[in-house]
């Protein structure tokens, strides 16, 4: 298990030094949500039904944004093939590296969540239920950006193919997001719950795509 | 089984003697299928003469469907046992079904305008057949996305087999929701709920439709492989030529 830690240290230590990058995700990700009052109209019978849908696009798009090139340094630095020789393997690897990309994205943006949910006029009472429910959905959505990123690693525009392969998969996380958000009955939905299923298939079948796609990777680069 | 279609050639020689049977039963049947259908069917007491894009609409939407179980059957061939024709079998099907997806969207979408009033509802059976379609798509998008064309294999076929939790959805969508698409008329438990004067052309069309499907499937393989094949004399070295320490 040392090895998975490690490898998790590792890659929060590179994103801590290239925090930069970070703060880029977090001021799209309020870009994205500010774009939509101007769009819009700031008239709020038209404006608050869309709050929550609204958090979840910008959500998304700026996930699924920040992983472009996600296993590019390993592959080139032959980071990879070190880890394909060694003990960890690389379903775990793939594992790690969601868990390092959730921690240094994904949370920074949901302790956003709020602030910008006050901004859209979201009431106060509706936020614990959209946060239960960003929380799964930021963690599922972390999971097909690395399937995403690990099948279009290396192909040419990868970025652009990436967001054509991750959307179509992302529609569930979406639905049952949104309505999990909106619930009425408190934290406990039977939406948010569809939404934990939906990041646990996710949770179980994401590494093993990824290690497969990125074994394809490792041995032809290798040539 | 497998092992048998492995060998390219012999997969040439099997299909050359398929492919005028199949051309003969395509064209047979949407010939007596469009006559049937357009001329000696009535036309419906609610949809009046709209009720003959069902003709086109139905195939199509079955092909679209059918091919994507194709594309992710070559998909798990081609990762678990790495047969050689069942990337060639999905990149030649992936087109052919990306194409029968867009009829069944563009043609229900003709149909939905005078009979529901718009043409486009985001009803659960019509957006889960545009993320099929977008699956397609993508599956494209990815087996021609890298520098060295059979790089992209592995990752399409991985794709397409993710993709596959979409046909049940798509198929079952108007019975686990409420839909303003219809439910299923023809595969349904009690039989067919059609009449025999439209049963009779729609059976023809989809005959057709399928022969259709498979011949240009087979010529569409026949294509890459002859394209991979001519690929492969390219590089084959001179025999004259020295290519050093190699």
């Amino acid at each position: 298990m040392i090895p998975f830690f490690a490898q998790i240290e590792r890659d929060l230590l590179i994103a801590w030094e290239n925090r930069q990058d970070l703060a880029v995700m977090l001021i799209f990700f309020v870009i994205i949500i500010s774009l939509f009052p101007l769009a819009i109209g700031s008239n709020v019978a038209i404006l608050d039904p869309l709050a929550v849908p609204i958090i979840w696009i910008a959500a998304l798009l700026s996930i699924l944004a920040g992983f472009d090139r996600l296993f590019a340094q390993d592959v080139s630095d032959g980071w990879l093939d070190q880890v394909s020789l060694s003990k960890l393997g690389l379903g775990w690897y793939a594992l790690a590296k969601a868990i390092s990309h959730w921690l240094s994205a994904g949370l920074p943006l949901l302790i956003m969540t709020p602030i910008m949910a006050v901004m859209l006029n979201i009431s106060v009472s509706q936020i614990p239920q959209l946060m239960v429910a960003l929380l799964f959905g930021s963690m599922g959505l972390t999971l097909l950006g690395v399937i995403g990123a690990a099948l279009a690693e290396g192909a040419r525009r990868g970025a652009a193919l990436m967001a054509l392969l991750i959307l179509p998969l992302a529609i569930p996380l979406l639905i049952f997001g949104t309505l999990a958000s909106q619930s009425e009955t408190g934290i406990i939905s039977p939406h948010l719950m569809l939404l934990g299923a939906v990041f646990l298939v996710l949770l179980t079948i994401a590494p093993l795509v990824a290690a497969i796609a990125l074994e394809t990777g490792e041995t032809e680069t290798g040539l | 089984m497998f092992d048998f279609f492995a060998n390219p050639s012999r997969f040439v020689r099997i299909t050359n003697r398929l492919l005028l049977p199949l051309v003969i039963i395509s064209s047979v049947c949407a010939l007596i299928g469009l006559y049937l259908g357009l001329f000696v069917s009535p036309a419906d007491y609610q949809q009046g003469d709209t009720v003959r894009i069902i003709y086109i609409h139905v195939p199509a939407a079955w092909l679209a469907l059918f091919g994507y179980v194709g594309l992710g059957l070559c998909g798990l061939f081609y990762i678990v046992w790495r047969h050689p024709l069942a990337d060639v079998a999905a990149r030649a099907i992936a087109p052919v079904g990306a194409l029968f997806a867009f009829l069944t969207l563009l043609t229900g979408s003709l149909w939905g305008k005078p009979m529901w009033g718009a043409w486009w509802v985001w009803d659960a059976r019509l957006t889960s057949m545009l993320i099929l379609f977008f699956f397609y798509l993508g599956f494209m998008a990815v087996a021609n996305g890298f520098d060295r064309a059979e790089r992209g294999s592995r990752p399409a076929a991985l794709l397409a087999l993710v993709g596959l939790i979409n046909v049940p959805i798509v198929k079952f969508s108007v019975d686990w929701w409420n839909t303003l698409h219809q439910p299923a008329s023809l595969l349904r438990n009690g039989g067919p709920a059609i009449d025999e004067s439209m049963l009779t052309p729609l059976i023809l069309m989809l005959v057709a439709a399928h022969a259709y499907f498979t011949i240009v499937v087979i010529l569409r393989m026949r294509a890459l492989l002859t394209e991979r094949r001519a690929a492969a004399l390219m590089l084959r070295p001179e025999k004259t030529t020295s290519r050093g320490l190699t």
